[in-house]
């Protein structure tokens, strides 16, 4: 039995050690910083950051935009990724709640399997916000800071329309549209459908484009549509990581040209990622409506030290985000995220 | 720092082979993996966390006991996270307050948790029948069950969630006063089934050798197709657990699960090849993979270090494993 023992103690160091080693930034202390106290970043808070995946670009630049937000306030942040499963994620939120953190920062699986999360939190009195998708409507309480889709999508789309204007004639339009059971989807197709009416005859919707949120529906779809009309010259994607897809069908049918080239298909989308960026760098893209990463990981933060401090704060918070375009590409690209993702 | 004891004597190098060759060794990994971590993680001995450890290990103890079963006689099934998924948005489809088919009904709850049990036998009915009665390997038969059940999952439901479901039916699966009783109530049933009873039997004769079983006039097919049938039932409770937990029929519940339920399973003790196999191994390696992701979670380390832990952790114990096999017959 000793020697069971003994080996035991041992895995266990080797366990230990392990697991030390993997954690040289968390600590064990969660900061019994005063939650009355009106001065915001009083004392270190302990931030529980929960994200669903970091598979793409987006929530990588979120996530390290949240770290970096922390940092320069002096918050800890633990952080736990779902791996795209929300029972999991339930539990790091869980293990949150007892590890006793200030505040949880969470990008939830979707909006209604937060919900039990949302009401943990709420349970434990820790703040919870919502990054980037907000919860479906229940009496469980928290704050979302999301983009402003529509009005985002809107100005996109107005200024992709005063540039079709100003190359002439009236243009044949595709719009790519997300998966309908995202809030985010149903807010930017509203966006481009009312810069559309607003545009009056000068734009023609052609193809309407269902893409669910994929990548190979999405390039069938726009293969397909360019067969149907080969005249379209003007496409809007509701999201730049279905940009390959389109860029990839423009090529097949011989009608990629860079903005200013003869037969430039007017071409905008909406996220500001790392790929429209090098397409607006190398001139193939007109615009992309940018959700500001470090606006809403500011935010985020920020709201959670209001909530201690027992300030009100809005249930959802608006990201107004920005248009990037040819005409000022330079000087907003320290803001879009998409510019400063390392290309691996 | 052991010298004497690897020198040592007799008895205690005999306890060590005892220790090691005894059943609740996963259960002394257990305990070691607990008192090793407890002193350095927060809260990982709390009241609450045990709550909320044992109200996650619940559901998926009911999975890997139809596992332990199917394993046992020497089949595998991996659509379980497929009737997991299935059964989730269909008793979601049929009790969910706004556009259920049984909307504000108080018998909404109990029917749809019915639909859902039945739903689980029926597809676990499939595949016994497709591996007895069409002789197609459990492999294929349930890795193509899988996909299958998880796509009409996603088809039924285009992908959306389905959300407000009754409150006695999320009261279930999100209090553990409920939930801890009721999954060990099935725990308990499920070891009598094996243990005490005349199918626990013949389930062994037929995953040692099933020509042998049948020979001796063990009834080898109906044996199979109730074992699919029972990890089918056993999914679907586990589903009502986990939809219950999300207060959300998803489509996607249980998706990656599928290798904590065999690994747990085999972790505990039950063997891949047939006939050897027990409830409380189950458990054991259930509670060993829940607690460390438990406490993993708990220590703040990242998502890929936890991967790396948990993968080198579970290969230890496997190896712990093949080496007492090998020296100790066990």
């Amino acid at each position: 039995m000793k020697k069971l023992k003994a080996y035991f103690c041992r895995l266990l160091a080797v366990l230990a050690l392990l697991t030390l080693a993997g954690c040289g930034k968390s600590d064990t202390g969660a900061s019994g910083a005063g939650t009355s106290t009106a001065v915001p970043a009083s004392g270190s808070l302990t931030l529980g950051v929960a994200f669903e995946t970091l598979q793409t670009e987006y929530w990588v630049a979120g996530y390290e935009a949240i770290k970096a937000e922390a940092a320069a306030r002096g918050f800890k942040v633990v952080e736990a990724v779902a791996d795209n499963d929300a029972n999991r994620q339930f539990e790091q939120v869980r293990s949150f709640i007892t590890r006793r953190v200030d505040g949880i920062i969470l990008v939830p699986k979707d909006a209604s399997t937060c919900l039990p999360m949302i009401k943990a939190a709420n349970a434990a009195s820790i703040p919870i916000v919502l990054f980037n998708r907000p919860a479906a409507k229940s009496e469980a309480k928290s704050v979302a800071v999301v983009a402003d889709n529509f009005a985002l999508t809107r100005t996109t789309v107005d200024y992709l329309i005063g540039q079709a204007k100003a190359t002439g004639g009236k243009r044949k339009a595709m719009v790519l549209i997300g998966d309908l059971g995202d809030i985010n989807a149903v807010g930017r197709r509203d966006g481009f459908d009312a810069a559309v009416k607003a545009a009056g005859d000068s734009l023609e919707v052609v193809a309407r484009v269902p893409t669910e949120w994929n990548q190979e529906k999405a390039q069938a779809g726009v293969v397909n549509a360019l067969q149907a009309n080969p005249d379209i010259s003007f496409i809007f994607t509701s999201s730049d990581f279905l940009l390959p897809g389109i860029v990839s069908a423009l090529k097949g049918a011989g009608k990629y040209h860079r903005v200013g080239e003869a037969g430039h298909v007017v071409l905008g989308g909406f996220d500001g990622d790392a790929t429209a960026w090098q397409m607006l760098k190398e001139g193939y893209l007109d615009a992309t409506g940018v959700q500001d990463v470090y606006f809403e990981a500011k935010q985020s933060v920020q709201a959670i030290v209001d909530l201690r401090a027992g300030k009100p704060v809005a249930e959802v918070i608006l990201d107004p985000g920005f248009v990037i375009h040819q005409g000022n590409a330079k000087e907003k690209a320290a803001q879009m995220w998409g510019a400063n993702v390392k290309r691996k | 720092m052991n010298v004497a004891a690897d020198t040592g004597s007799p008895s205690g190098s005999s306890r060590l082979t005892a220790a090691l060759r005894s059943e609740y060794l996963v259960l002394f990994l257990c305990a070691g993996l607990f008192g090793g971590l407890a002193p350095f993680t927060p809260g990982l001995a709390s009241t609450d966390n045990f709550l909320g450890l044992f109200g996650n290990l619940a559901p998926l103890l009911l999975v890997a006991l139809g596992q332990t079963l199917v394993l046992i006689v020497g089949g595998i099934d991996l659509s379980v996270t497929s009737i997991i998924a299935l059964t989730s948005v269909v008793g979601a489809l049929v009790m969910n307050r706004d556009t259920g088919w049984l909307a504000g009904s108080g018998a909404a709850a109990p029917v749809a948790i019915g639909v859902m049990l039945v739903l689980g036998g029926l597809i676990g009915a499939g595949n016994g029948l497709a591996v007895t009665k069409l002789r197609m390997p459990a492999f294929m038969v349930t890795l193509t069950a899988l996909m299958f059940f998880s796509g009409l999952a996603i088809w039924l439901t285009q992908s959306k969630n389905i959300g407000n479901l009754p409150t006695a039916f999320t009261e279930l699966g999100s209090r553990p006063a409920l939930a801890l009783p009721l999954a060990a109530l099935i725990a308990g049933l499920v070891h009598l089934l094996l243990e005490r009873s005349l199918y626990g039997r013949w389930l062994r004769a037929c995953g040692f050798n099933a020509r042998t079983a049948h020979v001796s006039g063990v009834p080898v097919e109906a044996v199979v197709i109730a074992t699919y049938v029972a990890s089918g039932v056993l999914a679907a409770a586990a589903s009502v657990l986990y939809t219950g937990r999300l207060e959300t029929g998803s489509p996607v519940l249980g998706q990656r699960i599928l290798l904590d339920v065999i690994g747990a399973t085999v972790l505990g003790g039950t063997s891949l090849f047939g006939g050897k196999g027990r409830v409380s191994w189950t458990f054991f390696g259930v509670l060993f993979l829940s607690l460390l992701d438990n406490a993993l979670n708990l220590l703040g380390l990242s998502h890929f270090t936890i991967m790396m832990v948990k993968g080198g952790v579970i290969l230890l114990a496997a190896l712990l494993d093949t080496a007492r096999t090998r020296w100790f017959n066990a």
